[in-house]
């Protein structure tokens, strides 16, 4: 019997240097942990992905390597210390790799192409106009393919592919334009076969809470309440890194469509509510009557979850100014001691930018 | 207290570029020397270089002593327990008398990672870690040594990554010296004292990012 030591080496991870990533069937279980951790944490030592871990210093050393000739990680300057010796920080290499995210809303398209860390390298925004009889699907399609060219050619092998967010709540999708709503099925495949990347679908309440958690504020947090203000004001729980994505979430009326309305009994015009990265102005009684009524839905929500899991983060994201989510997290927090409410930061397009973490996920996460 | 074996040829021996195995650079001149300063007092670092070691071939003409594989046994027993294996050989094997391509000499490479982690000298009886580095490659003008070496300077540019494939497939840590230091050209395969202090600091980094827990 041959002794299968000395049987041709196997080497599993250096197979391609040539350029872009590695196929997926190579991205190991072990390599895809490391991956994991560096995506959420910055700045963490070989011993500290080992004791994390669980892997050997020299399996971690070869993994390290080898996603460092990948591109995917870079090493910072080492550190000393007062005692023991110097540690040299990994952390993801933000050129690493590339995503592609677009939420479609009920008002608007929203299309944005990320780095490895999720800064945004290129943003745009598609209304649909207001006679939606026929579909903006072309000028949907330019504005992703225009997403890639915005990135160097060389780069293009390095992206992990298109993320794509859905709304699946019932009265959101009643406002959105018939024309659009009729192709969501058909979105996925038409997109994968006309710009030639992989594409991940996922909900677009559950994309803007891995945002978070992958890119944002709550990169550090296992459990949290997430809340979402849009139109409406929806919810999901986050507990040990995992987004519970109920079938039929339920939303609440107290967004920013209700907004508008109260706007709109006063008289004036709300216009500004809808713009992306511009400040509101101040809508005087109404948006004072409007937040408190947000915050009673955001407590009765915590409270009633609370009899089940305790629950003491409570993130807020939306496309509304972040001066606005501020103040309504302060006023929660007050209403509600032991409670730490947080404004998301990515404020601008949190959806896109979440569903171009999906890529992200599904290619280089344990599950 | 933790200890490291290198585990060389001539270039851990700090035969001096030109010279004879009896030229030889001062204990903090070679790399080992340099790479213990550089890691400091919480480590004891050995020093195990033969001009001539191969990896696990008996030298028909400078002799089987030169055989990396019989000697690196007695070695591991007789400086254990051992926390880190350093080895850095393959150019030896690269001799005409040998006839071996990089790739039989990477496979030669993993029979000694394969004899360590038999052995395990390490802590407790554990396998230590276990770094290969693949040296230097050959400058073209090798000298007087060109018949001995013949066709070995295009063979030793191959060495790191046919090491480095070995490494992987192993799980044992790599680095190639070739991306910090070159060959002097006075004979075109020892390294010099500059490049001892750049390899004994580059290799001091490499055993630090190891990770080494707080001892008990």
């Amino acid at each position: 019997m041959p002794d299968m030591r000395f049987a041709p080496p196997n080497p599993l991870r250096i197979a391609d240097r040539a350029s872009g990533l590695n196929a997926v069937s190579v991205r190991g279980y072990n390599e895809r942990l490391v991956l994991s951790l560096l995506l959420q944490s910055k700045d963490i030592t070989r011993l500290e992905i080992g004791e994390r871990t669980g892997l050997s210093a020299q399996t971690v050393s070869v993994i390290v390597r080898s996603l460092e000739q990948e591109g995917l990680i870079a090493k910072g300057e080492a550190q000393r210390g007062r005692v023991g010796p110097p540690t040299v920080p990994i952390s993801l290499n933000p050129e690493g790799a590339y995503s592609v995210g677009i939420s479609v809303g009920h008002r608007q398209v929203e299309v944005v192409l990320v780095d490895f860390v999720g800064s945004i390298r290129s943003h745009a925004v598609l209304p649909f106009s207001d006679a939606a009889q026929d579909t903006n699907h072309p000028q949907f399609m330019g504005a992703i393919a225009k997403a890639i060219a915005d990135l160097p050619r060389h780069l293009h092998p390095r992206i992990a592919g298109i993320g794509l967010a859905l709304p699946g709540d019932e009265v959101e999708l009643e406002l959105t334009p018939r024309a659009a709503r009729d192709r969501f099925d058909a979105l996925q495949e038409e997109v994968e076969r006309e710009i030639g990347y992989p594409v991940y679908v996922q909900n677009d309440i559950t994309a803007a809470a891995g945002g978070e958690s992958m890119f944002g504020v709550a990169k550090h947090l296992s459990d949290y309440l997430f809340f979402y203000l849009g139109a409406r004001l929806h919810s999901r729980l986050v507990l040990n890194h995992q987004i519970y994505n109920a079938a039929a979430a339920v939303s609440f009326d107290v967004g920013i469509l209700r907004l508008e309305e109260e706007i709109r009994k006063t008289g004036s015009s709300p216009s500004e509510l809808w713009e992306r990265g511009a400040d509101w102005p101040s809508f005087g009684d109404a948006e004072t009557a409007w937040q408190r009524h947000l915050v009673e839905q955001m407590k009765s929500s915590i409270a009633a979850l609370k009899q089940f899991v305790p629950i003491t983060s409570v993130v807020l994201s939306s496309y509304a100014p972040q001066a606005v989510c501020k103040a309504i997290c302060r006023e929660l927090e007050q209403a509600m001691p032991g409670i730490r409410a947080m404004a998301g930061n990515i404020e601008r397009s949190p959806k896109a930018v979440g569903a171009a973490g999906l890529p992200f996920s599904s290619r280089f996460m344990v599950e | 207290m933790r200890s490291v074996l290198c585990y060389g040829d001539s270039n851990t021996h700090g035969q001096v570029p030109g010279g004879t195995p009896l030229d030889r650079y001062g204990p903090s001149e070679r790399w080992p020397g340099v790479m213990a300063s550089e890691l400091g007092v919480g480590w004891h670092v050995i020093e195990e270089g033969l001009s001539g070691r191969t990896t696990v071939r008996d030298d028909p003409i400078e002799g089987a002593h030169k055989n990396g594989r019989t000697y690196l046994r007695p070695c591991l027993q007789s400086h254990a327990v051992l926390d880190l294996v350093i080895i850095m050989l393959g150019t030896n094997d690269l001799k005409a008398r040998f006839n071996q391509p990089a790739s039989e000499v990477a496979m030669a490479m993993g029979c000694l990672v394969y004899d360590i982690k038999e052995l395990k000298p390490g802590p407790g009886g554990s396998v230590p870690e276990i770094m290969i580095v693949s040296p230097p490659p050959m400058l073209d003008d090798i000298k007087e040594w060109r018949s001995i070496f013949a066709g070995a300077p295009e063979k030793s540019r191959q060495l790191a990554l046919e090491f480095e494939i070995i490494a992987d497939s192993l799980e044992v840590h790599f680095f190639d010296a070739g991306s910090v230091v070159t060959c002097d050209p006075l004979d075109g395969f020892h390294i010099n004292g500059q490049a001892h202090a750049s390899l004994g600091r580059a290799l001091a980094r490499e055993v630090e990012a190891i990770g080494w827990p707080d001892e008990r």
